[in-house]
């Protein structure tokens, strides 16, 4: 229950700390940390309207899309707090959950019958598609390490001790950084402040998207990068610190995290187009040396 | 210790399969210096100071100071472009350098000899693999003289596989040889450039006596 509201309290302004050092970087008057809450308090306000050629599938995605992102928030650990929901192999619910939620969004895209749309939707289920194997192997590598299949173990039992196992937290935390980057549709592959649709990803898909509906898929971004934060806060955080410790360096890396994807993003051009795919699968490459890796700590490949 | 370090080494050659742009190459070749004399500064047991400064000239001047530091102005003089195209899209490469790490990890599980130690056999036959799989995609001589360094880093680390059946004597051997044949390869380089306007070895089939 604590991680549940840690990581809600985060997402709130986890998206105002980037706009925040973005501005200051580029030398524009700093807007509040609060401003996305309050751009989505006023859409929240609007009505919708929908294109005649959309469907049912249009009205509810955004629904599911925010729906599946609050679901996925129950099952993240904190430190030694435990996860609000938690059962053996919640990681690949958690995918699955996250992928619904993409998958919907896809569909609603594709549904608006609009040319862009559909050329936004092809790219997202493209790169969600190349992202998937660093994620489950990255997770499986963590699991057979800790012996343990749920997110709550495998966080538990994460002790980073020897010389190994700080390649193995390192490689993860630098893989799930860019994961998050991937999945938000974010810097490296996308640029959400992209002002032609023929370069945008993530952004050409909710063109149609207005007042309440696109209010709910900010609002599911901003719980994604707080729910990203959070495992990558679970890498560093040991749960045998004391439980004041754990909440401050919870924050402490949520700020941090945001404070470095404004970094990238105010420092770093968008990668070319055709350049996204090789890009995305050099982190499944890194995770299979994570996985390497563990095969040595834990004997299963023996060398001398 | 050294773990650490062959893991490292495992990354950088799938930075060489991601990465297109020529500077990459020389920088990555500096790094891949530096990790190698991690890697043997932790795996020797106890430090003599004559093993130490042969290793640290070895490794951190030779190999990511005066190699990549000439194989620069190499770069610079030629104007060589800032990408070099391959012959097989990078997608695949980093597929290859991926199965050619699991491959000789796997191989490594199997040999189980008292001889060898397995630890450094990984990664330098992947680069062993690797490198000559860089030469094959590329069609820029600049890039073969890279591809040919990867290789001589694997098999820097095959000789301390094989530590004690390959005496110091043969690394130096091993080491004057790959200066000698950068710095001829070097000066070859720019004899081409100069003759041809570029690098490309399609133009090399051409050549007559």
């Amino acid at each position: 229950m604590v991680s549940l509201v840690l990581i809600l309290i985060s997402s709130l302004f986890f998206v105002g700390i980037i706009v925040k050092v973005k501005a200051k970087i580029a030398a524009r008057k700093m807007p509040p940390i609060l401003q996305p809450v309050y751009d989505v308090i006023r859409l929240f306000k609007k009505g919708a309207v929908y294109s005649l050629t959309t469907s049912v599938i249009f009205k509810i995605a955004p629904l599911i899309y925010f729906a599946s992102a609050l679901v996925a928030t129950l099952f993240i650990p904190i430190g030694s707090f435990g996860a609000f929901l938690s059962f053996e192999g919640d990681f690949v619910f958690f995918a699955y959950l996250m992928g619904m939620g993409k998958f919907m969004m896809i569909v609603a895209a594709m549904d608006t019958g609009s040319g862009f749309e559909g050329m936004g939707a092809n790219r997202e289920s493209f790169y969600s598609m190349l992202v998937e194997p660093a994620f489950f192997i990255l997770m499986g590598s963590v699991a057979l390490f800790t012996n343990n299949i749920s997110f709550h173990g495998l966080f538990l039992n994460f002790n980073v001790d020897t010389n190994l196992s700080y390649i193995i937290g390192i490689a993860s935390i630098y893989v799930l950084v860019f994961i998050t980057m991937v999945e938000n549709s974010r810097m490296p592959v996308d640029d959400p402040k992209t002002h032609l649709e023929l370069t945008m990803v993530h952004e050409v898909m909710v063109l149609d998207n207005r007042g309440f509906d696109l209010a709910l898929i900010h609002v599911a971004s901003w719980l994604k990068f707080s729910i990203f934060g959070a495992l990558i806060s679970n890498f560093i955080i040991q749960s045998s610190w004391a439980v004041h410790w754990q909440i401050a360096a919870f924050f402490g890396i949520q700020v941090a995290f945001s404070f470095a994807v404004g970094m990238l993003e105010a420092f770093r051009a968008r990668n070319k187009m055709e350049k996204n795919p090789q890009w995305i699968l050099m982190l499944s490459a890194i995770s299979v040396v994570i996985f390497l890796t563990v095969l040595i700590i834990t004997q299963k490949i023996i060398l001398n | 210790m050294t773990y650490l370090f062959i893991m490292l080494y495992a990354v950088t050659l799938i930075y060489f399969a991601l990465s297109e742009r020529v500077k990459k190459f020389v920088w990555l070749l500096v790094i891949q210096g530096i990790i190698l004399f991690a890697i043997v500064f932790f795996s020797l047991n106890e430090i003599e100071l004559f093993d130490f400064i042969f290793i640290l000239a070895e490794t951190i001047l030779v190999k990511s100071i005066i190699v990549p530091w000439f194989i620069n102005k190499v770069r610079k003089r030629n104007n060589l472009k800032r990408t070099q195209e391959v012959s097989v899209p990078v997608f695949y490469s980093i597929i290859v350098v991926v199965i050619s790490l699991v491959v000789s990890f796997l191989i490594s599980n199997h040999l189980n000899s008292s001889h060898i130690h397995t630890r450094y056999f990984t990664v330098s036959f992947a680069s062993v693999l690797f490198g000559i799989y860089f030469i094959i995609i590329h069609k820029n001589i600049f890039s073969h003289v890279v591809g040919y360094l990867i290789i001589e880093n694997g098999i820097f680390l095959l000789s301390l596989a094989v530590g004690s059946e390959m005496p110091m004597m043969v690394n130096l051997a091993i080491l004057l040889d790959v200066l000698m044949g950068v710095l001829v390869l070097g000066v070859f380089i720019n004899r081409i450039g100069d003759t041809f306007e570029s690098t490309r070895i399609d133009q090399l089939s051409r050549l007559k006596d």
